[in-house]
């Protein structure tokens, strides 16, 4: 129902780009918006399996999404589900990421981020009240 | 919701005659199913098969008044989806401005 891509040049060969998309120490350096840390994650996408982190803003807020790993294939891509929980921790409606590299002959790596929501229930339950509030303050975090 | 807005947001539904349905209804309001007849150089099953899938999907509701079937697009389904994509895509841009800067600085 609604779809997302960004296209971003990274200035690495592929191979270290897909540490950095892949391995727990990496993605802990870049996963979630500026001004977030992580007190709570299982974030491994170089196998299948669960995954989830907890971000908190300077104000203690919290922002809770999970979901699966659903592929892996080095040194091209990972694709996890994703899934945000609202403040009774209940899991919303999932969608699904993909990322994927591509390298250049330069020797930069361009990736694509493509993030896919199916469900039309999600699209519009995300202007509603309950966990589309910890978004609208995940989103005025963001705008800082 | 901005026209263009619509290609990301209706991509997964992956079909220029659906699009094009969509983008006529934004454009010009409630519509019955005649004025949708010429969107697209097929036959009125096949526009009325689209315009199935649409409700089915949530995006496109129907109203019967008398004999006729209007068609519009929900407008929550689209502030919805527009506030959807909106969100995300703060998360990733600040999160891969954030790998950026860790590709060029961890090792």
């Amino acid at each position: 129902m609604a779809e997302l891509t960004l296209d971003r040049r990274l200035n690495a060969d592929q191979a270290r780009v897909f540490a950095f998309i892949s391995q727990p120490d990496h993605l802990a350096t870049w996963w979630g918006p500026e001004g977030m840390h992580c007190p709570d994650h299982t974030l491994d996408f170089t196998k299948t399996g669960p995954w989830h982190s907890v971000m908190q803003n300077k104000e203690g807020q919290k922002y809770k999404v999970s979901g699966q790993v659903t592929a892996v294939d080095p040194p091209n891509s990972v694709a996890f589900t994703w899934a945000w929980h609202d403040e009774n921790d209940k899991r919303g409606d999932e969608s699904h990421v993909t990322l994927s590299l591509t390298g250049n002959r330069d020797g930069t790596t361009t990736l694509r981020l493509r993030h896919v929501q199916l469900k039309t229930e999600d699209a519009a339950a995300s202007h509603e009240a309950g966990w589309s509030s910890s978004l609208n303050k995940l989103e005025t975090l963001a705008n800082q | 919701m901005e026209i263009n807005a619509i290609p990301q947001t209706f991509a997964a539904l992956g079909d220029p005659t659906r699009f094009a349905i969509v983008e006529r209804l934004l454009d010009q309001g409630e519509l019955p199913a005649g004025a949708l007849l010429d969107v697209a150089p097929i036959s009125a099953p096949a526009i009325s098969r689209h315009l199935k899938v649409l409700r089915q999907s949530g995006l496109v509701q129907q109203r019967i008044d008398a004999q006729r079937r209007l068609y519009s697009v929900d407008p929550e389904i689209l502030a919805g989806v527009a506030a959807w994509i909106d969100y995300h895509r703060k998360f990733w841009e600040q999160s891969l401005d954030r790998l950026e800067r860790a590709l060029a600085t961890e090792s």
